[in-house]
């Protein structure tokens, strides 16, 4: 034996116990496995997948509890799928036969999944009453956001609005006056000009006005990215260009070099007390209504105000993009109804009443008026009037969306690509827009050839 | 002294030697502690007090700041309140028991066979396995997934521990290479006794290789404790999730408790650590005299 | 002919895994990268269409794939060298080892989500720890990640953190060099750099060998640093060859032209590997 040579020092002696340890843990736990436990409940399971983590999974975990209680028929199930992996899981779940009943989704899903008929229309489960009323109620950009091709595919639980958070205290010190706040995009770019801080070396330390986000700015200025009647993509237009060429203005001035630095130090994308708005190196910017329940948590004396982004001449008032979370049910889930009915409780649509307690818990904007008018409701806004802004925004025809097209999600990428060029000034607007143009026609006409659009 | 074996180089090394060596190690240090410093002292930390990126032109963070004032060590109850921690602990050992008995097992069989044995067609199927390596998972997780459906394993572990028992082509690579440096002469003497393949493998060529054995363990304890999509997708009871998973449940896209995720993720590597803190003294020094016995 | 049966018997259980996990999905892979296929309905044949669009009219295409040259000519090499002076180093027998050992490894087992926060903290231009210094000694540093010129190679840099794992490799290799062969050196009056050069290094070839097939393949397929840290910006200066390949497969739900970019990958891995082994004969030294 090999063994013997090596003196039998502790090193053997543990590597042994190493071994042993490993296979005594494979027979527990194996041995375990066969101990199933068969808790059988009378009702029938909803089986409920969604995306959030941590405290928002607890958010979501009391709605379910509140469903569950007030249902004799159906208990729903929750399933945390952290998103990273939740989209697999889910495309598996559906190929393989066994996919949820209900899922938790975010708007970009619809249009792909739809086409490539992952999803059931919620309009097949839908009573012909509960269609009309959703028809008839729903906010304007909730119904965009949930159809593909004419059909119903996702019920909004919590819609996205953009709008200005901005520091009164900051403008105060500027010589300003916070309580008339500017009513056009010009204005507001001067007084953005006298809100920005350099220090000695020059290098900008507080960002006046930043705007940013192109989706958002287009149909500000009157442009958008899809014509609905002729079903085409409008990208390279000259109100979008305007838009463009603003956004492209404003990092120009201050230099493109100083303000990728700039922004690059910070974390724009921080969801806690580390947003740089609440450290005050911006004084006005955009951002979504998420931000409200963030100051609560994270900064609750923070003194700010929000208000929609101002039209610049000939512009759209009440524009911009958005977006939200929306229920789906896949093809082949075993319990549709049940999925229908919990969808139901959480949206709203039949008991709005109840449900605006649970987009007051994660400061989510609702699915219809009823919601908003939700005594429960009213009071959160009052309780934060911050969230009235947006709220306000939910019924504007100007709200635009990403375009109803299956390959949305490429077309976001290309964007958000062509504008960061753009933001560092290696592109210009206008050569930036047609190339962006011409991208997309090159993947439509891959699609095309492929025979993807029928 | 534990032993009197020869100690390679260690009459060599003057003391200017040993102080460079130190130096050198000293500094690499550096740069390799500090992710983990971080993920420590972030722990420890309020999440008001995580890195202030919120103020532009703000004093630069400095190492200083590493050190977590106030000190708040609640992170950790709370971090274990938040998800099972002892249910996902059992089923990540218990995964990885099961894979690392069968990856090491049967891939230290497999190797044996490419490193030792003639046999027609052996390159052609040690190329065929090292090429299962260069396709990219993303296009075979569907089939792949279709496969296991169809076998009937799909929400259970079976998918996640079956295959480890067929060998790793990682791990029965990196065997064959450890196999074929041992000299061909302790075979030939074994087989002149009159000894089988079965038994070269098992009395000579396994004690040999006790490094790249448990390397391998190593490698496949990482690769499980890590895996965090393999459970996702093929698993649907959240009772029989993994730690990995339990981890991402701290880390979502619209959160800011980083404390808390960094205390968990603190929880997560600690085990790792301890475990090769003792495991490179047991196999990376232990075999290191019987390589000369002949 | 029994030497056949038991080689075959040896590696049977691989060649069982691969016949019923591995074989079919590669096929259907094959056989999708001449469909078009949306993941959820049937696939339609479109012959060599896929290909024939990538060659021709993808420009990101080419793009992910020079990117993920770059990195496999930069990253492998590196990786490689360093990992076998990090091994080398821990292998003397100083005070403590085992505590540089761990510590060296740390990187390697730090869970991905903590590790890449740390790296936008230290690349941070404004606050971060590099810029930092670079401000005491008077130079304004440059903005790292965000910087389209500055975002690969900082990727690079960041891979030498890994290194850890095939350090373990290494160190391993070296304790399978024999004694008995230093001893001889000894006795014939050679150095320490002379033993380095014609026992150490000969002896860790087939490691090395080892970790340069191993790094080749997985430069080509590097993706979670990339994912996790710059999602292919900025300027698309990050957009790896497996980045836009899992675009193309699961955000875009293009599966069948995720195949066909696999399937090229495959081939360019393939031949690069089959060409190192053909090199093997001449630099990697087997003792047995």
């Amino acid at each position: 034996m090999a063994d013997s040579e090596i003196p039998s020092s502790g090193k053997a002696w543990a590597s042994r116990a190493l071994i042993t340890f490993l296979v005594v843990f494979f027979a527990v736990f194996w041995v375990a496995q066969f101990r199933a436990d068969h808790a059988q409940t009378a009702r029938k399971k909803v089986r409920f997948w969604h995306m959030w983590t941590a405290e928002w999974k607890d958010v979501v975990d009391k709605v379910v509890d509140k469903f569950n209680k007030s249902q004799t028929e159906y208990e729903v199930e929750a399933l945390s799928a952290p998103s990273q992996g939740a989209d697999s899981k889910f495309i598996l779940g559906v190929m393989g036969g066994d996919p949820p009943d209900v899922m938790a989704q975010w708007n970009p899903i619809i249009p792909p999944w739809a086409n490539d008929n992952l999803l059931r229309p919620l309009d097949e489960l839908m009573t012909a009453d509960e269609l009309r009323r959703f028809n008839a109620e729903a906010y304007p950009v909730v119904k965009k956001l949930g159809s593909y091709k004419g059909r119903l595919y996702g019920m909004s639980i919590g819609i996205n609005m953009f709008a200005l958070y901005y520091l009164p205290q900051q403008i105060r010190d500027a010589g300003l006056d916070p309580d008339h706040f500017p009513k056009t995009l010009e204005e507001l770019t001067s007084w953005g000009q006298k809100l920005n801080q350099v220090d000695k070396n020059k290098n900008l330390i507080r960002l006046g006005w930043g705007p940013q986000g192109f989706p958002t700015f287009a149909p500000i200025f009157g442009g958008g990215l899809y014509d609905y009647k002729a079903k085409k993509l409008t990208i390279d237009t000259p109100k979008n260009l305007e838009a463009l060429s603003y956004l492209a203005e404003s990092r120009r001035r201050l230099g493109f070099d100083n303000m990728v630095r700039f922004t690059a130090g910070l974390d724009m994308n921080s969801f806690s007390g580390g947003w740089p708005f609440i450290g005050g190196a911006y004084s006005i910017t955009v951002d979504g209504q998420w931000r409200v329940e963030q100051v609560r948590k994270y900064a609750p004396n923070l003194e700010y105000r929000t208000a929609p982004i101002p039209a610049p001449k000939g512009g759209m008032p009440f524009a911009g993009n958005s977006g939200g979370n929306f229920m789906i049910v896949p093809r082949g889930a075993k319990n549709p109804k049940g999925a229908w009915e919990f969808i139901k409780f959480w949206s709203g649509l039949n008991d709005p009443n109840t449900a605006a307690e649970f987009y007051t818990w994660g400061g989510w904007l609702p699915l219809t008026p009823a919601i908003a008018k939700a005594p429960i409701y009213q009071a959160y806004i009052r309780k934060y009037p911050q969230f009235k802004t947006f709220v306000d925004l939910m019924p504007s025809d100007n709200m635009n969306v990403l375009p109803p097209v299956p390959y949305q999600q490429f077309l976001a990428d290309q964007m958000t690509k062509m504008e960061d060029g753009v933001m560092r000034g290696t592109m210009s607007p206008r050569k930036a827009l047609k190339d962006l143009a011409n991208r997309l026609d090159a993947e439509v006409k891959r699609r095309e050839e492929l025979g993807y659009e029928e | 002294m534990r032993n009197r074996r020869f100690r390679i180089g260690a009459q060599s090394l003057t003391p200017i030697q040993s102080f460079g060596i130190h130096g050198a190690l000293l500094c690499l240090c550096i740069p390799a502690l500090l992710p983990f410093i971080w993920m420590l002292s972030t722990s420890f930390k309020l999440d008001s007090d995580i890195y202030g990126s919120s103020k532009a032109g703000g004093a630069v963070v400095s190492l200083a700041s590493l050190i977590p004032h106030p000190f708040h060590p609640q992170n950790y109850p709370e971090a274990l309140k938040t998800v099972p921690f002892a249910t996902y602990l059992f089923n990540s050992l218990g995964l990885c028991a099961t894979t690392i008995l069968g990856a090491v097992t049967s891939s230290a069989v497999v190797a044996y066979g490419f490193a030792r044995v003639q046999f027609k067609g052996r390159d052609f199927w040690f190329m065929v396995m090292i090429s299962t390596m260069a396709l990219p998972g993303q296009v075979t997780m569907i089939p792949q997934f279709a496969v296991f459906r169809w076998l009937g394993w799909y929400g259970g572990y079976l998918p996640l521990t079956i295959p480890a028992f067929t060998g790793a082509p990682f791990f029965i690579f990196l065997l064959t290479q450890f196999f074929r440096t041992i000299p061909a002469e302790m075979a030939e003497s074994a087989r002149l006794d009159g000894a089988g393949e079965w038994t070269i493998l098992c009395k000579i060529v396994l004690p040999l290789a006790k490094p790249a054995l448990a390397t391998c363990a190593l490698f496949q304890f990482l690769g499980t404790w890590n895996d965090f999509m393999g459970p996702l997708l093929y698993i649907n009871d959240p009772k029989k999730y993994t730690l990995a998973y339990g981890l991402q449940q701290f880390y979502s896209s619209y959160d800011g408790k980083w404390a808390q995720l960094m205390a968990a993720a603190t929880l997560f590597t600690i085990p790792i650590i301890i475990l090769f803190f003792f495991a490179q003294k047991t196999f990376i020094q232990g075999v290191a005299t019987t390589g000369g016995r002949n | 002919m029994r030497k056949n049966l038991v080689g075959y018997l040896f590696i049977s259980p691989w060649l069982l895994g691969f016949f019923v996990f591995t074989l079919g999905p590669f096929i259907s892979s094959v056989a999708l990268s001449f469909t078009r296929w949306d993941i959820v309905s049937a696939p339609k044949l479109v012959g060599a269409a896929n290909y024939r669009a990538l060659i021709t009219n993808d420009p990101l295409f080419w793009k992910s794939l020079w990117i993920t040259l770059k990195y496999a000519a930069c990253a492998v090499p590196i990786g490689v060298l360093a990992g076998v002076l990090l091994a080398l180093l821990l292998n003397s027998k100083v005070r403590g080892i085992a505590v540089y050992r761990t510590i060296l490894f740390l990187p390697s087992i730090v869970p991905a989500v903590a590790s890449s926060v740390v790296f936008i903290w230290i690349l941070n231009p404004q606050i971060g720890l590099i810029n930092g210094l670079l401000k005491r000694v008077g130079v304004v540093g440059p903005a790292w990640l965000a910087d389209t010129k500055l975002a690969f190679p900082s990727l690079v840099l960041m891979s030498l953190w890994g290194v850890g794992g095939s350090m373990v490799i290494y160190l391993a290799g070296l304790k399978d060099v024999p004694v008995y062969l230093y001893e001889a050196a000894i006795v014939d009056g050679a150095g320490p750099f002379t033993r380095m050069r014609k026992i150490t290094l000969p002896m860790l070839t087939p490691v090395i060998f080892f970790n340069l097939v191993m790094g080749v393949i997985g430069a080509f397929q590097y993706f979670t640093q990339a994912f996790i840290m710059t999602s292919g910006g900025p300027e698309e200066s990050t957009t790896f060859y497996a980045l836009y390949l899992f675009n193309r497969a699961w955000r875009y739900m293009d599966m069948g032209y995720a195949c066909a970019m696999a399937w090229i990958l495959f081939l360019i891995i393939v031949v690069i590997t089959a060409f190192l082994f053909r090199t093997q004969k001449k630099w990697v030294h087997y003792g047995g």
